[in-house]
C-alpha cells in the first residue's frame, strides 16, 4: 500500500493494485460523519463494440445496454440491493456515464458490511429472462422522462451534430427500440468483460483507518476467482465530418440555442499533460465567455443571453468538446456572435496575462472549495486509472499555466470545421 | 454561540476546522405576505448583479475571482409564515493560500458593498438594471413551466393552499405583481427591509468571535422589532372536500401529485412519528410507494413523498402513464391505508429508522445545513437538543406512533397533468 501526503493541502491518501488488477484508494477524511464507498468500471454507453474476454471477434452490443446492466445488478435472485443496503442503514445510488458506470454507497455506520455489499452486489451478477423483461418497463419510463427535458435534449441535439457516427450521440439510456433487443446473456458478455477486476477502481473516502481497511478489501478479494486480465479491445466507427447546423421544435416557452465544437487535436498521452490541456481548454473558455469577461456583459446587455448561459468542457477517454449554450429570443444572433468570438481568439482583448492571472486565482479558489465535498473528491479519484495524477496534483499544474499554454491550446482546438450550431425552438402550438 | 450586535440584529458563530472555507450567510427574515415576495425575488437579483461601486456584473465577478472564487449568491426561500432573504458567501480560509492574508476581512467588505450601497439614485434602482433583471426573473418564471416536475409540485401547492394567497404563491413571486414593479417602488421597499427585517448573520469556520464582531459591528443595522408576533409555523383547517385540477400538456409522461394535511408540526407533537412515517411512505428506495407503486406494479418512474413541517403539508409525486391515473391513484391511497392499520413490520421499522439516523448524521458534514440549523434553533428553542437525542427519539417510535399519525393524515388536493404525446 502506497501512502501520499500532501502537506499545503492537508491531504492524504493511500492506493495499492489487487493481486487480480483491482486499483484501490482509501482518502482518510476524520472530521466526517460519513464514509462514501465507490465502485468505478471504466465502461460506460459508448462501449457497445469490443473483443469479449476470452473471445477473439469483435462484437456489437444495443445501445444503453451499459446503463442497462447498472439497473440490474442492483437485483438478486434474494431480492434487491437497495433494501439491503437501506437495512445496514446506507444510501445506495449508481450513475452511467459515457465512459464510465459506478455505484456507490454513503453511510455513517456499518461501514464495513456497507462495503463489503457494495463489493459483493458488484462482483455477484444475476441476470435473468424474467428480471430482464422486467426492467425493460421502467427504463422505458426513463428514456420518456429524458425526452420530456429540454436541456437533455438541445445536449444531445450538440453531440449528434459534433458526433453523428459515434455512439456518443445515443442517449445514454439507449431507446426504447434498443433496450428491447436486450438479453440476460448480452448482459453477461458486457459484465465479463468490463467488470473484470482489471478494469475497475474501488474507492473509499471518510473517517476509516486505512491499514485495516485495505486488508479488509484484499481479503474480500482474495476469496474469488477471476478469469486473467486481458487488455479490452473497443472499436468506435470512423469519424465523419460533423453536421454544421440542425434543429427541433419542442414544448418549450423560449427558444434555446448551443454551440458546439469537436476537439479534433489528440489529447496528449502523458496524463499531466492531458490535465494541463485540459486545465488551459477551461480556462480558455473561463476567458473568452466566463462572467469576468466583456463578451459576456455584452451579450448580457444585449439580452442576447441570461442567467441559463453556460458552457463546459468535456473530455473523456476517447472523446473532448466544448459546448456554449443560452436560453435566448435571438438564437441565431446568439450562434453568430458566440462563434465570432471563438474564432477570433488570436486577436481577443480578453486573452491577456493580468485576465489569466484573475482566473488563475479563481480556479485555486474553487478547487479548495471543492476538497470540501466527499463526493467531488470520490468521483475525481475514481475516474483515474493506475500510474496516472491524481485532484490532488491539480494545484501545482494550474499554478503553471500562463497565457502561452493558453494561446497553444487555443490553437489546437479552436478550427472553424470543428464548429456545429444546435437550435430549439418553441412549438407553434401552446 | 449568538451574540446580539442591536435589537434584532444578531451574529451567531460555529467554529470548526472541518472545512477548507468559511461560510458567511446573512439572512433577512419577514413575514410572508404575497404583496412583498415578488419585491424581494427581483430585489435579490438586483443586489445579486451589481452596486454602487461594482456597477456592472463583471466588476462584482472579478471582485469575487478576487477574494480566490468566493461563491456568492442572493437567495429567496419560505418557511412557513416567514419569507426569507439570504446572502450567503463562501470563501477559502487563508491558511491554505501562501501568498495572500486577511482574504475574510475583504470578503466582509465585500458583503457590506453588496448590502447597504445598491446601485440606484433618488430615482430608484438604476434603470438599465432594472429593466433587464425584471426581464429576467420574468423568464425565469415563464421557464418554470418548462420543468415539469417543478410546475407539477407548483400547480398542487396552489390548490392546496387555495385559502391562503399568501401561501399559494412561489418563493420567487408571480409574474402579475411583478408587472407592477418599478425601479423606484424597489428602491422604497429596498428601505423597509433594511430597517424592518429581523437579521441573522450566521458563519461557520475556523474563525475567532472578536475578530468577526469587529468586521460585522461595522455593517449599518439599527435596532428593529418584528412586530408580527405571528408562529412561525402556518395552520389551515382541514376540508372535508378534496380540490382536483386536470391539465392537458404536449409531453410524453405524466405527472400525479397528491396533497395531504398531517396537521403535525416542526419538533411538536407527533413531530418523530411523522418522520418515520414519511420515511415508511414515500422518503426512501424501501417506501411503500417506491416498492409497491413503482416495483412491485410497475406504474411509475418515480414515486415519493415529502413533508413540510412549518406547514402541516405532505405531498405525494409521481411521474406515470397517463392511462394509469385511476390505478395510481388507488395504489398510493391503498399504502396509506395500510400504514394506518399499523401493517409494518419490524424490518421495515427498522431500516427506516437506520436511513433516518443516517441522513441526519450526513447533513452535519454540510456547512450549509449546519448553518441551516443553527438557524432553526434560534427561532425555535425546542430544537435545540442533542445529536444523540435526536436519534434517540427517533428510535423510540413506535408502530402504534405511526399508526396514530398516519390517521391524522387527509387528502385534500390532486393535481395531474396528462402528457398528450410530443
Amino acid at each position: 500500500m502506497e501512502k501520499k501526503e500532501y502537506a499545503q493541502l492537508n491531504e492524504v491518501f493511500y492506493q495499492e493494485t489487487l493481486a487480480n488488477g483491482l486499483q484501490v484508494t482509501l482518502l482518510p477524511k476524520a472530521d466526517y460523519h460519513k464514509t462514501y464507498g465507490l465502485f468505478t468500471t471504466n465502461y460506460g454507453s459508448i462501449d457497445n463494440e469490443f473483443i469479449p474476454l476470452g473471445q477473439t471477434e469483435f462484437v456489437h452490443v444495443p445501445d444503453g445496454i451499459a446503463h442497462f446492466l447498472e439497473h440490474k445488478l442492483f437485483e438478486k435472485e434474494e431480492g434487491d440491493v437497495f433494501q439491503t443496503f437501506g437495512k445496514q442503514g446506507a444510501s445506495a445510488n449508481a450513475f452511467t456515464s459515457f465512459t464510465h458506470t459506478s455505484y456507490l454507497f454513503s453511510s455513517t455506520e456499518q461501514v464495513y458490511k456497507n462495503l463489503e455489499t457494495l463489493i459483493n452486489f458488484v462482483q455477484e451478477p444475476y441476470f435473468t429472462k424474467e428480471t430482464v423483461e422486467k426492467e425493460k418497463g421502467i427504463i422505458g419510463q426513463e428514456i420518456q422522462m429524458y425526452q420530456d427535458d429540454p436541456n437533455w435534449r438541445l445536449f444531445f441535439g450538440i453531440i449528434n451534430n459534433l458526433y453523428p457516427e459515434h455512439p456518443l450521440h445515443i442517449d445514454i439510456a439507449g431507446t426504447e427500440a434498443s433496450i428491447a433487443e436486450i438479453t440476460a446473456e448480452d448482459l453477461y458478455l458486457c459484465y465479463t468483460t468490463f467488470y473484470h477486476p482489471s478494469n475497475m477502481h474501488l474507492l473509499v473516502v471518510g473517517n476509516l483507518e486505512p491499514e485495516a481497511m485495505m486488508t479488509f478489501i484484499r481479503e474480500n478479494q482474495a476469496k474469488k476467482a477471476f478469469a486473467p486480465a486481458q487488455k479490452i479491445e473497443r472499436r468506435f466507427p470512423k469519424e465523419t465530418s460533423i453536421v454544421k447546423e440542425s434543429q427541433i421544435k419542442m414544448s418549450v416557452n423560449r427558444a434555446k440555442a448551443v454551440i458546439g465544437i469537436k476537439g479534433l487535436t489528440e489529447v496528449p498521452s502523458d496524463s499531466a499533460e492531458a490535465v494541463r490541456y485540459k486545465f488551459a481548454l477551461q480556462l480558455l473558455l473561463e476567458l473568452l465567455f466566463g462572467n469576468t469577461s466583456q463578451n459576456y456583459l455584452q451579450l448580457y446587455d444585449e439580452g442576447i443571453i441570461d442567467d441559463s448561459f453556460g458552457y463546459e468542457l468535456n473530455m473523456e477517454r476517447n472523446f473532448y468538446f466544448g459546448d456554449i449554450s443560452s436560453d435566448t429570443s435571438q438564437p441565431e444572433q446568439f450562434a453568430q456572435a458566440i462563434i465570432q468570438m471563438l474564432t477570433s481568439y488570436e486577436t481577443s482583448a480578453e486573452l491577456t496575462e493580468e485576465k489569466v492571472a484573475l482566473l488563475k486565482k479563481k480556479r485555486i479558489g474553487s478547487f479548495l472549495h471543492s476538497l470540501n465535498s466527499l463526493e467531488y473528491m470520490a468521483n475525481q479519484f475514481s475516474q483515474n486509472q493506475a500510474g496516472e495524477i491524481t485532484l490532488f496534483d491539480h494545484l501545482p499544474i494550474l499554478e503553471s499555466l500562463q497565457l502561452a499554454d493558453i494561446q497553444q491550446a487555443a490553437q489546437k482546438f479552436i478550427k472553424e470545421e470543428a464548429i456545429s450550431k444546435f437550435y430549439m425552438y418553441p412549438n407553434d402550438e401552446k | 454561540m449568538k451574540r446580539e450586535l442591536t435589537t434584532g440584529v444578531n451574529l451567531h458563530i460555529i467554529p470548526t476546522k472541518k472545512y477548507k472555507t468559511t461560510r458567511i450567510s446573512i439572512r433577512f427574515s419577514t413575514p410572508l405576505k404575497k404583496e412583498t415576495v415578488t419585491k424581494r425575488a427581483l430585489l435579490s437579483s438586483l443586489m445579486e448583479t451589481n452596486s454602487l461601486n461594482y456597477s456592472d456584473q463583471v466588476k462584482v465577478s472579478e471582485a469575487l475571482a478576487e477574494l480566490y472564487g468566493a461563491s456568492f449568491g442572493i437567495t429567496v426561500t419560505k418557511k412557513g409564515n416567514r419569507h426569507y432573504f439570504s446572502i450567503s458567501l463562501s470563501v477559502v480560509d487563508d491558511q491554505y493560500i501562501s501568498l495572500d492574508q486577511a482574504i475574510l476581512t475583504k470578503a466582509v467588505a465585500f458583503l457590506q458593498e453588496i448590502i447597504f450601497a445598491p446601485n440606484r439614485s433618488e430615482l430608484g434602482f438604476d434603470a438599465e438594471t432594472f429593466t433587464r433583471e425584471k426581464q429576467n426573473l420574468q423568464e425565469y418564471i415563464a421557464s418554470i413551466f418548462d420543468d415539469k416536475q417543478t410546475y407539477a409540485s407548483l400547480e398542487l401547492q396552489k390548490l392546496y393552499f387555495s385559502d391562503s394567497s399568501d401561501q399559494s404563491v412561489p418563493s420567487f413571486g408571480t409574474l402579475e405583481d411583478l408587472e407592477k414593479e418599478t425601479p423606484a417602488s424597489i428602491s422604497t421597499y429596498y428601505d423597509e427591509m433594511i430597517k424592518n427585517d429581523l437579521v441573522d448573520i450566521l458563519v461557520i469556520g475556523d474563525v475567532e468571535e472578536t475578530e468577526l464582531r469587529a468586521l460585522f459591528e461595522k455593517f449599518p443595522l439599527a435596532a428593529r422589532n418584528d412586530l408580527d408576533k405571528k408562529t412561525l409555523f402556518y395552520h389551515q383547517s382541514v376540508k372535508q372536500t378534496c380540490h382536483t385540477k386536470i391539465d392537458v400538456q404536449p409531453v410524453v409522461q405524466s405527472k400525479l401529485n397528491i396533497g395531504y394535511a398531517t396537521s403535525t408540526y416542526y419538533y411538536q407533537e407527533d413531530y418523530f412519528p411523522l418522520v418515520v412515517f414519511n420515511g415508511l411512505f414515500g422518503g426512501f428506495p424501501h417506501s411503500k410507494l417506491f416498492m409497491n407503486v413503482r416495483e412491485k406494479e410497475s406504474m411509475a418512474y418515480y414515486a415519493s413523498s415529502s413533508v413540510d413541517t412549518f406547514r402541516g403539508y405532505m405531498s405525494v409525486q409521481t411521474g406515470i402513464e397517463g392511462k394509469n391515473r385511476e390505478k395510481v391513484l388507488r395504489l398510493v391511497e391503498e399504502q396509506l391505508v395500510s400504514l394506518q392499520q399499523g401493517n409494518i413490520t419490524a424490518e421495515e421499522l427498522t431500516q427506516t429508522k437506520a436511513m433516518l439516523k443516517n441522513h441526519y448524521l450526513m447533513s452535519l458534514d454540510s456547512a450549509a445545513a449546519v448553518v441551516e440549523k443553527e438557524y432553526v434553533k434560534n427561532q425555535l428553542p425546542e430544537t435545540a437538543i442533542s445529536d444523540e437525542e435526536w436519534q434517540k427519539r427517533v428510535e423510540q417510535v413506535t408502530i402504534q406512533a405511526v399508526k396514530k399519525v398516519a390517521g391524522k393524515i387527509q387528502m385534500q388536493a390532486v393535481y395531474f397533468m396528462e402528457g398528450a404525446g410530443n
